[in-house]
């Protein structure tokens, strides 16, 4: 991005239920142009609000950092500099470069490294933080050439080192990747010494751009990916099953089909970090089976699920993976090394991303690997993530008894030993509960989505009631699959989130939660902020039911009616925790 | 070279958003209450982007009004075109 179109993008006018972003910008340098950046870099990505940027004095990042209150703010956005660690690492102060200085620069890091963290460690409870480590080229204050690593340099790489492993640490930060960084930008084309000089502004113009763009990234990420369906001939390994036979099919060195290998070694990566893995591959079923059993596998043959290995459409193959999953297409990334294959799936499914594996082209396939490293990221993983596989396996189960929601017979959910888990603490803050507002469609209150920013603030709310639902049977666990949130008012609960993952539909889990509200409340009556969507249908039937008529907008529930419409519940409520 | 003007009015724009058409023409350091030192680096930051070519800090101090700015630009521009030409001969 240019200035001037930031600086137009700044410009344009907010609308009038704009809601006011809150943003402290810590820097110890004139923040300048990238206050500008990073501005139309979120008004770009957040158009409903109103960003505004508290920046703090020159040269003053030590005291910008301590006067950044939490409380005022939605958002804060740490940015430090060599300079900011000792002034005689910046080009403007003329203190002393000579080796006897070294031990003093290092004392020094060393003495504000845990100031930086306990300062960090406070904002950090109040609002998200990303944080950005020194980026510019040290200046050459080492007597080494600069092509041989100095202890100096070593020694404050150490530093800044250990003090980004210790603040990405604390909950609610984000660091930059300095290599994502490197791979945007080059060292040499970051610093400029005449900015700096003339305004203490030491980025040009083109790394302002590029730094804001990926600190923006980390503040309002897109939502991750969560399943990917693979082909398996001259994707998954080298070589045409039905040809050379399972024996014959590659991912090694030795038949030079070794980043077939280093793919299902990131797909394994993948799937243990929550992503479903699917195989779609036109092939004999039972050649497929008897490759997937050779023993060197890189991919563990459990980790796909399901397989649809047949000579129908992949499209139809698709359908089918996606309606076991019960995730959205837009949720999903097909690869295949065929160009038609890809159009054929695209052609029924338009939100599936699809791409083509470069199988001749090992450099394009690590290109692939990052690339799709990028679209299944996220900042942490969580219980739900590593259970998601099997859970869905067994969720395959309740929905063979009698597919469909809603529709999963008494009998059978008597025996199945269900416990559901109730947890209402805000603190420490759950990150799963906004995953799961910002990824959940057919049962959603209303479809609307929260940024970080947003969530915090709303769960700020003395009076704001969060409520986590887990779920286990004897079938294994799901995990946290529900979100409430809301506030009392007079004797009204008003509900203003409510989700529930499709895996868990079907067992009643719903009445459980509205009845756990009402004894948890003491309310008379629930106010549901209920918006019709594309996609809710669930739980407008739900509601419909309770309710005895189809609800079009916002509705009200009463104790008494719920108490007449409850349905039989099976579970057994194994703990409830308040916060 | 007829690019320049309107070129360099769209950089005036962004910087100074209140400033009608007219007023950008004859806006000056003395006339502008906006310009001040921030706007000033913001400006020259601007328009050696836009322009790609870089102001020299001895100049800054005289580039303080739009008229002046645009004759700097015209003649730099000039003096780029005129070394690409000779550039293009020795090749």
């Amino acid at each position: 991005m240019k200035l001037i179109e930031a600086l137009e993008i700044v410009g344009k006018k907010y609308s009038a239920d704009a809601e006011t972003l809150r943003v402290s910008l810590v820097c110890g340098f004139t923040p300048l142009h990238f206050q500008t950046f990073l501005a139309a870099e979120l008004r770009l990505v957040l158009p409903k609000q109103h960003v505004k940027i508290a920046t703090g004095l020159y040269g003053d990042f030590w005291g910008n950092l301590k006067k950044t209150d939490g409380s005022s703010l939605d958002l804060g956005i740490v940015v430090m500099e060599w300079s900011d660690l000792d002034p005689r690492l910046g080009l403007r102060n003329l203190g002393g470069w000579a080796p006897g200085d070294f031990p003093d620069i290092i004392a020094n890091i060393k003495l504000h490294a845990s100031q930086f963290l306990t300062s960090i460690d406070r904002i950090a409870r109040e609002i998200p933080i990303v944080v950005c480590f020194p980026t510019l080229p040290l200046p050459p204050i080492s007597f080494s050439p600069s092509g041989e690593a100095n202890t100096i340099e070593l020694e404050l790489s150490v530093c800044v080192s250990q003090l980004s492993l210790d603040v990405s640490r604390i909950s609610n930060v984000r660091v930059v990747n300095a290599q994502a960084l490197d791979r945007l930008s080059s060292l040499s084309d970051r610093f400029d010494v005449k900015s700096e000089l003339i305004s203490g502004f030491p980025y040009k113009l083109s790394y302002s751009s590029t730094l804001a763009r990926l600190v923006t990234t980390l503040v309002q990420s897109p939502s991750p990916k969560k399943g990917l369906i693979t082909d398996l001939d001259d994707t998954l390994w080298s070589g045409i099953l039905g040809e050379v036979g399972s024996a014959g099919v590659s991912w090694d060195l030795a038949n030079r089909s070794h980043m077939h290998g280093a793919y299902q070694r990131l797909l394994h990566a993948l799937s243990e970090s929550g992503v479903l893995i699917a195989a779609a591959s036109k092939n004999e079923e039972r050649f497929v089976e008897e490759a997937l059993q050779r023993p060197d596998l890189v991919l563990p043959r459990n980790v796909l699920f399901p397989i649809e290995a047949h000579w129908q459409p992949k499209s139809e193959s698709v359908t089918r993976i996606l309606k076991t999953w019960n995730i959205g297409a837009d949720a999903t990334v097909f690869i295949d090394d065929s160009a038609m294959e890809l159009a054929e799936v695209k052609a029924s499914h338009p939100e599936v991303e699809c791409i083509l594996f470069p199988k001749n082209d090992p450099q394009a396939i690590y290109d692939l690997l990052q690339r799709l490293r990028d679209l299944f990221g996220k900042s942490t993983i969580s219980e739900e993530d590593r259970i998601r596989r099997e859970s869905i396996r067994s969720s395959s189960i309740h929905s063979d008894a009698n597919g469909g929601y809603g529709s999963v017979p008494s009998d059978f959910l008597a025996q199945v030993e269900a416990k559901v888990t109730f947890t209402c603490s805000k603190d420490p803050l759950d990150p799963r509960a906004l995953e799961l507002v910002n990824k959940t469609n057919q049962f959603n209150l209303n479809g609307k989505r929260q940024n970080e920013v947003e969530w915090q603030r709303y769960l700020k709310g003395p009076d704001t009631i969060l409520m986590i639902t887990a779920y286990q049977d004897k079938y294994g666990p799901l995990g946290k699959i529900a979100v409430l949130t809301g506030r009392m008012k007079d004797k009204a609960f008003f509900l203003d989130t409510w989700v529930m993952s499709c895996r868990a539909f079907g067992r009643h889990i719903e009445y459980r939660c509205i009845e756990k509200l009402f004894n948890l409340t003491n309310a008379s009556t629930i106010i549901f902020d209920f918006e019709p969507t594309e996609k809710n249908g669930p739980l407008c039937d739900f509601l419909g039911e309770l309710l005895g008529v189809t609800p079009t907008g916002g509705c009200v529930l009463s104790k008494e009616q719920f108490e007449k419409k409850q349905a039989v519940v099976f579970q057994q409520v194994l703990e409830t925790s308040h916060g | 070279m007829d690019e320049i003007q309107p070129r360099l009015v769209r950089c005036f724009a962004a910087v100074f958003p209140n400033l009608s058409g007219d007023q950008i023409a004859v806006a000056s350091a003395d006339t502008v209450s906006a310009w001040d030192s921030v706007a000033s680096v913001t400006l020259f930051a601007m328009i050696e982007e836009e322009f790609e070519l870089e102001i020299d800090i001895e100049d800054l101090g005289e580039l303080l009004a739009f008229d002046k700015i645009l004759a700097y630009l015209n003649t730099m521009t000039a003096r780029t075109v005129k070394g690409h030409s000779f550039d293009s001969w020795v090749q």
